[in-house]
């Protein structure tokens, strides 16, 4: 009896494996083969790497010496660490919610018939699309300490001249000041998606009760499109966090990356000193350690920009 | 009346701002391009002189002369092409998979595609440089193109949506005339999903073309070296010849701004797509 019941559900099962492995079973396989490959060899295989190499000693001469929380403690008792981590944070709250804000100033005025839409879209569009190699010396000439426009225009309002990127102090403001540059246009686009679809009625509806433009804004608008915003703040919010390229360019690092991260490490970012620490000094495992201390806070990031988007996204 | 004069002014005042950004994002470059066609000593004139007395065209010829130019675009325009083919037929065969065809394990393979797009790069880029150095591709091309021609993941979900659009008697039709599966993709659904292909292959022309972190870990030959990194590292060579640098990064601009110009409204989509997402 018992043993009947076994081989009956193993005949079920056998014909349900046949049936899963049909024609279109094995041509499905086949298609989503370049993203196993992917997935098995680049994603699961580095994250298990990463986890283990973050507990040992490793030069990528000598094997992986597994070391157990050293990397963490050392981690936690560097200044460099805290001052990277510091300079993240600061690069961070000053970029996202300016560039949040004037995208959205952005969208709204350019939510409306105007004419040539499609040029004032492109002009936006153009440091969007520039590598940061690029950015670096279209904005040298208006930044350059000694021949650069901005300094020359100070002179004129008789003002101080400036060491812009050399200074301790302006250093991140500028490079904030570069970054929303270079990214509002993209921002701008996906506001003014969000934007389009805000039904007419409703504004119609608000100026028969006889709202002003600035009421309607406040009162529909905003609530409106508020998971655009809440979109755009998580989206900024991560690519700040795992800034590099722009900070690796524009700080000189990219002629000696031992000299990146500005002057006295003002510009130091938490992904400038993983690389410094990795591909310069060869501490691989210290390196892996300040990745996976990156993904938890990353990941505790969104955990708290989730939590309080209850308090403020409205989705209809 | 009322609501007409609101409407002007709401207008006047958005293309008061609209202008004024417009402006501050072109003036830069357009400064940077009077940069480049000055002589040395225009250059590092102070006061600076905004708009050259005479425009040094030859500086761009120049650019041409020095350092390995050449071979950096030569490198770009391979990395490039490569990673774009690459790119379009993986992530198209990858999306149509999960669009339309019954296979094991084929939801949660997608929940695992949906949240390798949640990893930091930066926590699995140290295996990859060791994969690549088992491999022995470190100082060769191979590791800035291989895996785009190995289905990302944004670029999957893109072409899944296009071709979930598609209506079901199409496949169907195709069964019947004896199409298998791969045929149906490949002569029935890619031409009807053009638009997302160009969007996959601009998204990943414009992400190679201007890569930085990639290149800059995994090539040490200044020969190797892709335009963005090249011409940083032409900053020693060129020292008091900055002006040639600046006409350099600009010319590197021009073919993704060609692309750009033709395919406007396929950029536009693709930044509204990942927005929606």
């Amino acid at each position: 009896m018992e043993s009947q019941r076994v081989t009956q559900t193993s005949t079920i099962l056998t014909t349900k494996k046949r049936r899963l492995l049909t024609h279109e079973g094995r041509w499905g396989l086949l298609l989503v083969s370049p993203y196993l490959i992917h997935f098995i060899v680049f994603v699961v295989g580095p994250l298990i790497a990463s986890l283990y190499f973050s507990f040992s000693q490793y030069d990528m001469l000598n094997p992986p010496n597994w070391a157990g929380l050293e990397n963490y403690e050392k981690l936690f008792n560097e200044p460099l660490f805290y001052k990277s981590l510091w300079n993240t944070l600061y690069f961070a709250i000053l970029f996202v919610p300016t560039q949040a804000f004037l995208a959205l100033l952005l969208a709204v005025a350019l939510n409306q018939k105007l004419k040539a839409l499609k040029l004032y879209r492109m002009a936006h569009f153009i440091p969007v699309i520039s590598s940061w190699t690029v950015v670096m010396y279209v904005v040298d000439a208006i930044f350059n300490p000694r021949f650069g426009m901005a300094n020359n225009f100070l002179i004129k309002l008789g003002l101080e001249p400036q060491r812009w990127l050399n200074d301790e102090q302006l250093v991140i403001p500028l490079l904030v000041l570069v970054a929303v540059w270079k990214g509002v246009g993209y921002m701008m686009v996906i506001y003014l998606a969000g934007l389009q679809n805000v039904p007419n009625e409703l504004y119609e509806a608000a100026e028969i009760d006889g709202a002003g433009t600035i009421k309607k804004f406040k009162s529909i608008t905003l609530p409106l499109i508020s998971p655009t915003t809440f979109l755009v703040i998580v989206l900024s919010t991560i690519t700040t966090f795992q800034a590099f390229e722009q900070i690796y360019v524009m700080t000189g690092g990219a002629a000696d990356i031992t000299e990146a991260g500005g002057p006295n490490d003002a510009s130091l970012v938490l992904m400038l000193y993983l690389y410094r620490e990795g591909f310069s000094f060869l501490h691989m495992g210290y390196a892996s350690a300040i990745a996976w201390i990156l993904f938890i806070i990353l990941f505790l990031l969104t955990l708290l920009q989730l939590w309080g988007q209850k308090k403020w996204v409205h989705y209809n | 009346m009322k609501v007409e004069r609101n409407f002007f002014s709401a207008k006047a005042i958005g293309y008061l701002i609209i202008t004024v950004s417009a402006l501050i994002m072109v003036m830069p470059f357009v400064t940077a391009l009077f940069n480049s066609l000055k002589t040395y000593a225009e250059f590092t004139a102070v006061p600076p002189r905004w708009i050259p007395e005479l425009f040094q065209w030859s500086n761009y010829a120049e650019v041409f002369k020095l350092g390995n130019f050449l071979d950096y675009t030569a490198n770009s325009f391979l990395v490039t092409f490569l990673s774009v083919l690459g790119a379009l037929l993986s992530c198209s065969m990858v999306g149509f998979a999960f669009a339309r065809l019954k296979f094991p394990l084929k939801n949660i393979l997608f929940v695992m595609v949906l949240g390798t797009m949640m990893i930091p790069p930066v926590v699995i880029i140290i295996p990859h440089f060791m994969i690549f150095k088992q491999m022995n591709l470190l100082d060769t091309l191979t590791p800035l193109w291989l895996l785009e021609c190995l289905a990302q993941p944004f670029g999957i979900f893109l072409m899944r949506q296009a071709f979930m659009s598609i209506p079901k008697e199409y496949e169907e039709s195709a069964k019947l005339d004896g199409c298998n599966p791969f045929q149906t993709y490949w002569r029935i659904f890619m031409p009807m999903v053009r638009p997302s292909l160009a969007t996959v292959a601009i998204f990943t022309f414009m992400t190679k073309w201007n890569e930085i972190l990639a290149p800059s870990i995994y090539l040490t030959s200044n020969e190797k070296f892709t335009l963005p990194i090249g011409i940083l590292s032409l900053s020693g060579q060129w020292f008091g010849n900055e002006q040639y640098m600046v006409a350099a990064a600009l010319m590197s601009l021009i073919p993704i701004l060609i692309v750009f110009l033709f395919a406007e409204r396929y950029f536009v989509s693709n930044f509204t797509n990942s927005g929606i997402k």
